[in-house]
């Protein structure tokens, strides 16, 4: 593609991107029932649910790039990376800000060490640790590989860290806010 | 397969011997043991809370601190000396020499594993009621998986512009399985638990030191060649 067309594209999917933006805005307040039982805090669901599955669709794109591009070493493929972390790094940081949001309501605290919100805090770290080590060496090209050596790793790491977290949680006493059951 | 043993060994020893004549990294990272268990007796109010209560945390935190300021030098002589070049150049295959230095972290950490281990039983009256071997099991391959991973990013922080202030930001998020199963199988052998309640833990601790040992040889080449 011509530099012409790649900026016509870019035009044309970036204010069909806002512009679903304020559709999707105006359906959340406007357009979708109340929930019954969680009432007006649920409509946080539309930004926070979207937001995790782009976050991992995200961390998908980088694990398989970087492999890729340690295998073949097409420079594509590295930026193709780097767009799917940069993606997976502000859509984890959203997924972060709106869960505790609806935690605060639901649960009655910001934080919870809830399976799904601590992988997703580690995520995020490991998405800074990708970020830091690309722009930490003078070789520009050495950095690509580091970075891409942590995406490799990460995709690795994050089911193991997923049952961990999950069975340590387990052990723990759960939430009973929300719990019908309430405390005995 | 003998001559790769062997190439894994060269590479071992000669990092054990530079280290057991200077005794660099082994006496820092000793004091460290020794007052960081100082320093966490006096943050600890015993009116409120045991010492054995949060033992087997203190324990780990303590390995992986010191895990941190030992490994973290892994290549630096190398670096400093361009020697890392001349090994490069050598016929030596990556993975062997990354294999090496992961023998040789794991032979060092493991010598203050021990330290640590005595240290807190000493310094916060802990009993063990389990069995040992298990606890020796639950360690050292909590303590291999940790080796693997710290060995491959030292590389990289070596090599980057940050340094070591680049390390525990890529380890940690990492550690968070190590930290999990490690930690609680040991509070669990300190408490007497039996062998079923920490099969599990074993299982999982085991397939980690494999997984990033065998990712870690893998891609260690990435990370060292220019």
């Amino acid at each position: 593609m011509s530099q012409k067309q790649i900026r016509w594209a870019i035009g044309v999917l970036g204010t069909l991107g806002i512009a679903a933006v304020i559709v999707l805005h105006w359906m959340v307040f406007f357009w979708v029932p109340t929930e019954s039982t969680m009432g007006i805090v649920q409509r946080i669901f539309y930004i926070h649910v979207p937001a995790w599955w782009i976050a991992f669709l995200g961390f998908g794109l980088v694990a398989l790039c970087s492999a890729m591009y340690l295998w073949i070493g097409d420079e594509r493929l590295d930026r193709a990376a780097v767009a799917g972390a940069a993606a997976g790094m502000v859509f984890t940081t959203i997924g972060l800000l709106t869960g505790p949001l609806w935690g605060r309501v639901a649960w009655g605290t910001w934080w919870e060490w809830e399976p799904r919100l601590t992988s997703a805090l580690i995520l995020w770290f490991i998405y800074l640790g990708y970020f830091l080590v690309r722009r930490s060496t003078e070789n520009p090209e050495q950095g690509k590989r580091f970075a891409a050596v942590v995406g490799v790793i990460g995709v690795l790491d994050i089911p193991l860290i997923h049952v961990s977290v999950t069975w340590l949680r387990s052990l723990h006493p759960q939430a009973v806010i929300l719990n019908p059951d309430g405390l005995a | 397969m003998r001559t790769y043993i062997g190439l894994v060994w060269a590479i071992a020893r000669k990092d054990l011997l530079v280290e057991f004549r200077t005794w660099e990294r082994l006496t820092s990272m000793g004091a460290f043991v020794v007052l960081i268990g100082l320093l966490f007796n006096f943050s600890i109010d015993r009116s409120v809370v045991q010492p054995q209560d949060i033992a087997a945390a203190l324990i780990w935190m303590t390995i992986i601190f010191v895990g941190m300021l030992g490994m973290g030098r892994t290549f630096q002589l190398e670096e400093q000396d361009s020697a890392l070049t001349g090994i490069l150049q050598s016929p030596i295959p990556l993975d062997a020499l990354y294999l090496g230095k992961v023998l040789g972290n794991f032979v060092l950490l493991s010598v203050m594993v021990v330290l640590v281990f005595v240290v807190f039983t000493a310094f916060f009256n802990l009993r063990l009621a389990g069995n040992p071997y298990t606890l020796f099991g639950v360690v050292a391959l909590g303590v291999l998986g940790f080796v693997s991973l710290n060995t491959l990013f030292s590389a990289m922080a070596t090599r980057s512009s940050m340094g070591e202030s680049l390390l525990p930001v890529l380890v940690f998020p990492f550690l968070v399985p190590v930290v999990v199963y490690g930690t609680t199988a040991t509070d669990r052998l300190f408490a007497g638990r039996p062998f079923a309640e920490v099969v599990g833990n074993l299982r999982m601790l085991g397939a980690f030191a494999i997984l990033f040992t065998v990712a870690g040889a893998v891609l260690f080449r990435f990370v060292v060649e220019e």
